[in-house]
């Protein structure tokens, strides 16, 4: 009866077409983007048109004078402008009939910085996108300094250990979140530990984007900007999520959901350990990091449960 | 306000002008954030949507570099685009605006001419257009109400022309002619259609569609970098000749013209002259006539295109004068001088070495009154009769 028995999706199930970037494409060794790329492009299918902002990716996306690394039909743009340049985008297709999935690719710098009024505005405006986000908590293209998707304790070149600073003071923006109560039709977490996980949510935002604005928010880890092993990306994805560290949730129409329940969550010291950029916090300061990621993950877990 | 689509002729203010011409273009696209004194186009352009006269996608955008990107990136796409600003709102989409003019994305923008950030002064100034001359837009300046309409409509044959491919901004001043109540002639939408009609037998530039491996924004490297440069820079000259040209069809077509580059009043006999541009072009034009009636040999030049520069026309007519005076709206910091003086200083190799003065007026909406523009060519005289003469003068 083995035939019989529904087989659960894999995540080659979900692809769409050939991989429609270049072997040998001009990012890191074990760089979480590289892949988040790729995986983005081949689940939503060639036929998207992909806005980026100079950043790590833009080597890739932009090209160079008159090449590219890759198929896509591609927007670049200033870091202020990339939901407002998908905007004049999307509604020159919908003037015209032309049917389009436009998808916004940038960096926590832009979406969660200097490009977050916009994305707020089109959200607001709920315009028919995809705006993924991949949060690799920093700026790494220009040299590792803090966003303000930084965590709480993170070393960068703009909050560096010394005498006086034991790394960045505050904490990171809650921007999945933020962008939930926008109240758009579409919006998830994803990494790439959880690939499956995050194919469902991509094929969900690819719908809602018919209707309005998706937003997807990846958690991405740096090699340079973290100090971990080239090898070690996926495994940082997967202690994120097993730590609540970094909770896979969605918000659907309004119903809130994690969509990967972690039964025994692993003490935050797991990841810290892991990753250089947090290997000095000392005892009370993971504390304080467990503390917040504790905090969030209540207030999510009583929106799944008042709307789930 | 009652609607028709057909010529006529209202009593209208200078940004009721802007929107009707954006309207009668029909764009695709328009996206703009308010602003005093700009505010009555966006106002203007949205009732018009909403009564269903403006076929378009309205984008009440969050800020105005949105709206610049906005507009940029549905021109990439192949649409038709507006916008319209004013000062703090121009500075604050300053690095779109190089995007857009990077791309050469045909945007058409209104800047009504206020003052910049700094002294919070609500008051008309030229310095906001001025701000943004090195961003490779064309800038066009305007004297009245009916020139800010056909220049709107002018603007977009412009900037669309295959040809050119830049984005176009027409600027005309807060206050003295945004809420300027004007008779102006409308023209019906069939003829605006017929005029911009030859852009559609042109060649078509190449679109972001999905589905194509075609990419906008690459990185320019090097020798791609200077390329482009190079094409922009020859577009932008080959605006002079094709603003005269577009301006002439303009003219067979609705009965107005005003000269392209520049318009020359009374200059032909004149020994002296006064250069100026935007609303004060019209009290000058009152003064020309009053000194010349006491004897004066005197004649004004109105600067229409600021960007590209018009340098030879400039140099043509400017040629041969005893004294030149020139006044600006703005200031030139670091030169201690008006910026429109700067620039046509610069033209001395090809003018000749003459007596050149700078007069700075209407700051921060003080009027520039017929007393004022008899002052300063009291002053002009003086200096063509070898007197020693004052090279900067603030009034009043």
């Amino acid at each position: 009866m083995a035939e019989a028995r529904k087989r659960r999706p894999r995540v080659c199930d979900y692809y769409q077409n050939e991989d429609q970037f270049a072997r040998g494409v001009a990012l890191c060794a074990g760089c979480a983007l590289e892949l988040n790329l790729r995986f983005v492009s081949r689940v939503l299918g060639k036929d998207v048109i992909l806005v980026g902002t100079p950043s790590c990716s833009a080597p890739v996306l932009h090209g160079q004078n008159t090449k590219a690394w890759h198929r896509h039909p591609y927007y670049a743009c200033v870091m202020t402008g990339v939901a407002s340049s998908a905007t004049g985008l999307t509604r020159y297709y919908e003037k015209a009939g032309i049917e389009a999935t436009v998808v916004c690719h940038t960096g926590d710098g832009c979406a969660m910085d200097v490009g977050f009024q916009t994305l707020s505005g089109a959200a607001e405006r709920n315009e028919k996108m995809i705006y993924i986000t991949y949060d690799n908590e920093g700026y790494m293209n220009t040299g590792i300094q803090q966003s303000s998707g930084t965590p709480y304790g993170a070393a960068t070149t703009t909050t560096p250990l010394g005498q006086a600073s034991r790394g960045k003071s505050t904490a990171a923006k809650n921007m999945p979140m933020i962008v939930a109560m926008h109240d758009v039709p579409y919006v998830a977490t994803a990494t790439l530990s959880h690939l499956e996980d995050y194919a469902k949510k991509l094929v969900k935002a690819k719908a809602a984007a018919k209707e309005g604005f998706a937003y997807i928010h990846v958690f991405c880890p740096c090699v340079p900007g973290w100090r971990i092993p080239s090898d070690a990306s996926i495994q940082v994805c997967r202690v994120a999520v097993r730590t609540n560290y970094f909770p896979l949730w969605e918000k659907e129409q309004g119903v809130w959901r994690i969509t990967y329940k972690v039964r025994d969550p692993q003490p935050l010291s797991e990841l810290t350990r892991l990753v250089g950029k947090l290997r000095h916090l000392d005892e009370d300061e993971v504390a304080r990091l467990q503390a917040q990621v504790d905090y969030r993950y209540r207030v999510l877990e009583a929106l799944c449960a008042a709307f789930g | 306000m009652a609607v028709s689509l057909d010529r006529q002729r209202k009593v209208i203010t200078g940004n009721a002008a802007a929107a009707y011409a954006a309207m009668l273009c029909r764009p695709d696209v328009v996206a703009a954030y308010p602003i005093t004194p700009q505010s009555e186009v966006v106002e203007q352009l949205a009732k018009f949507h909403a009564d269903g006269w403006l076929d378009c996608e309205y984008v009440t955008v969050e800020g105005e570099n949105s709206a610049q990107n906005v507009v940029c990136a549905a021109t990439m796409a192949g649409g038709r685009a507006f916008t319209a600003t004013s000062s703090y709102g121009l500075v604050y989409m300053y690095d779109a605006m190089f995007n857009t003019a990077g791309y050469r994305a045909p945007v058409v923008m209104v800047n009504v001419n206020r003052e910049p950030p700094g002294i919070h002064a609500v008051c008309a100034g030229q310095q906001d257009m001025i701000s943004v001359r090195d961003t490779g837009w064309v800038q066009l300046v305007v004297e009245n109400c009916q020139e800010i309409l056909d220049t709107v409509i002018m603007a977009f044959r412009l900037a669309e022309d295959f040809e050119i491919q830049l984005p176009v901004m027409v600027n005309y001043d807060g206050y003295y002619l945004s809420f300027l109540a004007e008779s102006v002639d409308i023209p019906g939408i069939a003829e605006v259609d017929r005029y911009l009609e030859v852009l559609k037998s042109q060649p078509r530039r190449p679109r972001l569609l999905p589905g194509q491996a075609v990419g906008c924004g690459s990185h320019g490297i090097g020798t791609g970098y200077v390329e482009l440069r190079k094409k922009h820079m020859a577009a932008m000259e080959r605006v002079k000749s094709k603003l005269e040209e577009i301006e002439e069809e303009f003219a067979a077509m609705f009965g107005r013209k005003y000269g392209g580059q520049i318009e020359e009043y009374r200059t032909d006999d004149a020994e002296i002259l006064l250069v100026t541009s935007g609303s004060a072009v019209g009290t000058a034009r009152t003064v020309i006539d009053a000194k010349r009636a006491e004897g004066i040999n005197v004649g004004l030049v109105k600067l229409r295109l600021f960007r590209p520069f018009p340098r030879e026309r400039l140099s043509e007519v400017l040629r041969g004068r005893k004294a030149i005076g020139v006044l600006d709206r703005s200031i030139c910091f670091g030169w201690d001088c008006g910026p429109l003086y700067m620039e046509i200083r610069a033209l001395t190799p090809e003018v000749g070495i003459v007596p050149m003065l700078s007069f700075i007026d209407g700051l921060a909406n003080m009027d520039i009154t017929k007393e004022h523009i008899g002052q300063m060519i009291d002053a002009i005289v003086s200096a063509a009769q070898k007197k020693s003469y004052r090279q900067v003068t603030w009034l009043p």
